[in-house]
């Protein structure tokens, strides 16, 4: 089983030119033999967007996952900034819709405050938080988290389970960073296709807490799986990644 | 069966990347690579790139399908007689140039592509090699940008011309320039995000684009994935996989 832990519906606002660009993507998704496309809106793709931009965000994505529903679900995306509106949001579609995860980007770096509410209720509801995370050298946005700032997050939330996105934009000092909690896994979403990246995360982390993903349409799903096609891992390790590490943490939401 | 126009031997100062001809001539079977043209990772590091070189060459001595591609800096004086020297080597089918490592500016090659013409030699300009974003903090080098290669290959027709590693959105925003030149050809290491190489086809026409790896940088399966995953008229993968290399690089 192929799980793509972190992916986007496109760039569009309006839900049929979604629907357009997302056939694409559920076309090489399937070229490689990905069952599962795990999909969060990042609304109007803006740093902090307003409630109606989150909710219009995912209400494409329940469509979609209503349109595919062997094939796509959810992910919860939420702007901790508003934080009222967030956990109703939550409520919203990961109690009352199923989605299966919660996706936080750039709107409040992982040790604001303002994420520890839907820290809490992520573990209360036992579903996993996405949060992106990088180290760029010449700084990170004034919100974007750095792997220290999920570390923190990990810490004091050890009921959490975090997946850290972009392994290669964590970089070694990132793995070191998340290595002492394990709630914490990491992504191999974006950036380039490094090699050894895949392979240092299962020696820094273990196998367990290495996942599939590959930030569709920012990146190629053939990139990306050949990130684990050509590390060098056992047949159990290169099946923790693409797929059995996220059903254990999905916890029985795929599917009917 | 495919010819990658872009692989290194040598090590990476920045990670514990280091490629031999060995482990390189491995992954080309696993990944039913053919041919290869390959240059020294190390020689983008130093001022003269030509004690890389002569490792290289070394190295590749005796392997019939891995040619070599040698850095040289227009920035050493005596870089002509460089250039001229590794023409006599026939294991020698191009000659890379990395501006941004060596600080020039990619106009000041046109005399260096002409003469690499002269020579039966093809010219490849590396755009870049890590993501600018993962520069350790005391490199941070801006990439080649992809309109200065286009002008050079604009400027020396009779060169062969080779932009290694530019990103989607630059060959996007060059296309109509690059549609229409035939000495220029892309390689597509560095191409990524949904249906990159079907949009770089779409947008430069698929004689243009040739298969390459980037290894051992880049995981070279990603770069067959890639390709692959377009699903492509038999011709055209045929072309970005081998018959635009072979034509880029002169070789039977
Ligand atoms: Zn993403």
């Amino acid at each position: 089983m192929i799980i793509d832990f972190h992916a986007h519906p496109g760039y569009s606002e309006n839900l049929n030119a979604l629907r357009a660009e997302f056939r694409p993507a559920l076309r090489a998704a399937k070229h490689h033999g990905v069952d599962w496309i795990c999909l969060s809106s990042l609304a109007d793709w803006k740093e902090s967007p307003a409630p109606a931009q989150v909710r219009k965000g995912n209400d494409a994505v329940l469509a979609l996952a209503a349109d595919h529903p062997e094939e796509v679900i959810g992910f919860c995306y939420v702007n901790p900034r508003q934080t009222d509106e967030a956990l109703a949001e939550i409520e919203r579609c990961v109690v009352q819709r199923r989605m299966a995860g919660i996706k936080l980007w750039q709107a409040c770096a992982a040790n604001d405050a303002r994420v520890e509410a839907i820290a809490k209720r992520a573990a209360e509801l036992k579903v996993p938080i996405l949060q992106h995370a990088w180290y760029k050298t010449g700084g990170n946005g004034a919100n974007e988290s750095t792997p220290a700032n999920v570390a923190a997050l990990a810490a004091k939330h050890p009921e959490t389970i975090i997946v850290m996105a972009h392994l290669t934009g964590a970089g070694e000092r990132g793995l070191a960073d998340v290595a002492p909690y394990p709630n914490v896994s990491v992504d191999i979403s974006g950036g380039e296709p490094e090699a050894g990246m895949v392979e240092l995360a299962v020696r820094r982390l273990g196998a367990r807490r290495v996942l599939f993903g590959t930030d569709s349409p920012i990146r190629s799903y053939g990139a990306t799986v050949g990130k684990v096609m050509g590390a060098r891992l056992t047949v159990r390790q290169r099946n923790l990644i693409l797929g059995e590490n996220a059903r254990r943490l999905l916890a029985g939401r795929l599917g009917a | 069966m495919s010819v990658d126009a872009a692989a290194y031997v040598g090590a990476w100062p920045f990670r514990p990347i280091e490629g031999t001809v060995a482990d390189l001539a491995g992954v080309m079977r696993a990944n039913r690579v053919r041919q290869a043209v390959v240059s020294p990772l190390d020689g983008f590091f130093y001022a003269d790139p030509s004690p890389a070189n002569r490792r290289l060459l070394r190295r590749l001595a005796g392997r019939r399908r891995i040619w070599g591609a040698p850095i040289i800096s227009l920035r050493m004086a005596d870089w002509r007689a460089q250039l001229q020297a590794l023409a006599e080597k026939r294991q020698v089918r191009a000659v890379r140039l990395a501006p941004a490592f060596h600080g020039y500016k990619v106009a000041k090659a046109q005399e260096a592509a002409e003469l690499a013409a002269k020579h039966g030699l093809t010219v490849v300009v590396q755009m870049r090699v890590e993501d600018e974003r993962h520069h350790p903090p005391f490199v941070k080098l801006p990439g080649v940008a992809l309109g200065d290669v286009v002008a050079l290959a604009a400027a020396a027709p009779r060169a062969r011309v080779v932009a290694s590693a530019a990103r989607l959105g630059e060959v996007l925003g060059d296309a109509e320039h690059i549609r229409q030149l035939k000495n220029l050809w892309l390689d597509v290491s560095h191409l990524d995000g949904l249906e990159c190489v079907k949009q770089a086809r779409d947008a430069v026409g698929a004689r243009r684009l040739v298969f390459a790896t980037c290894w051992p940088f880049f995981y070279a399966r990603s770069a067959v994935l890639k390709v692959d995953e377009a699903e492509l008229s038999a011709r055209d993968k045929a072309g970005i996989m081998m018959g635009n290399a072979e034509a880029a690089f002169g070789l039977g």
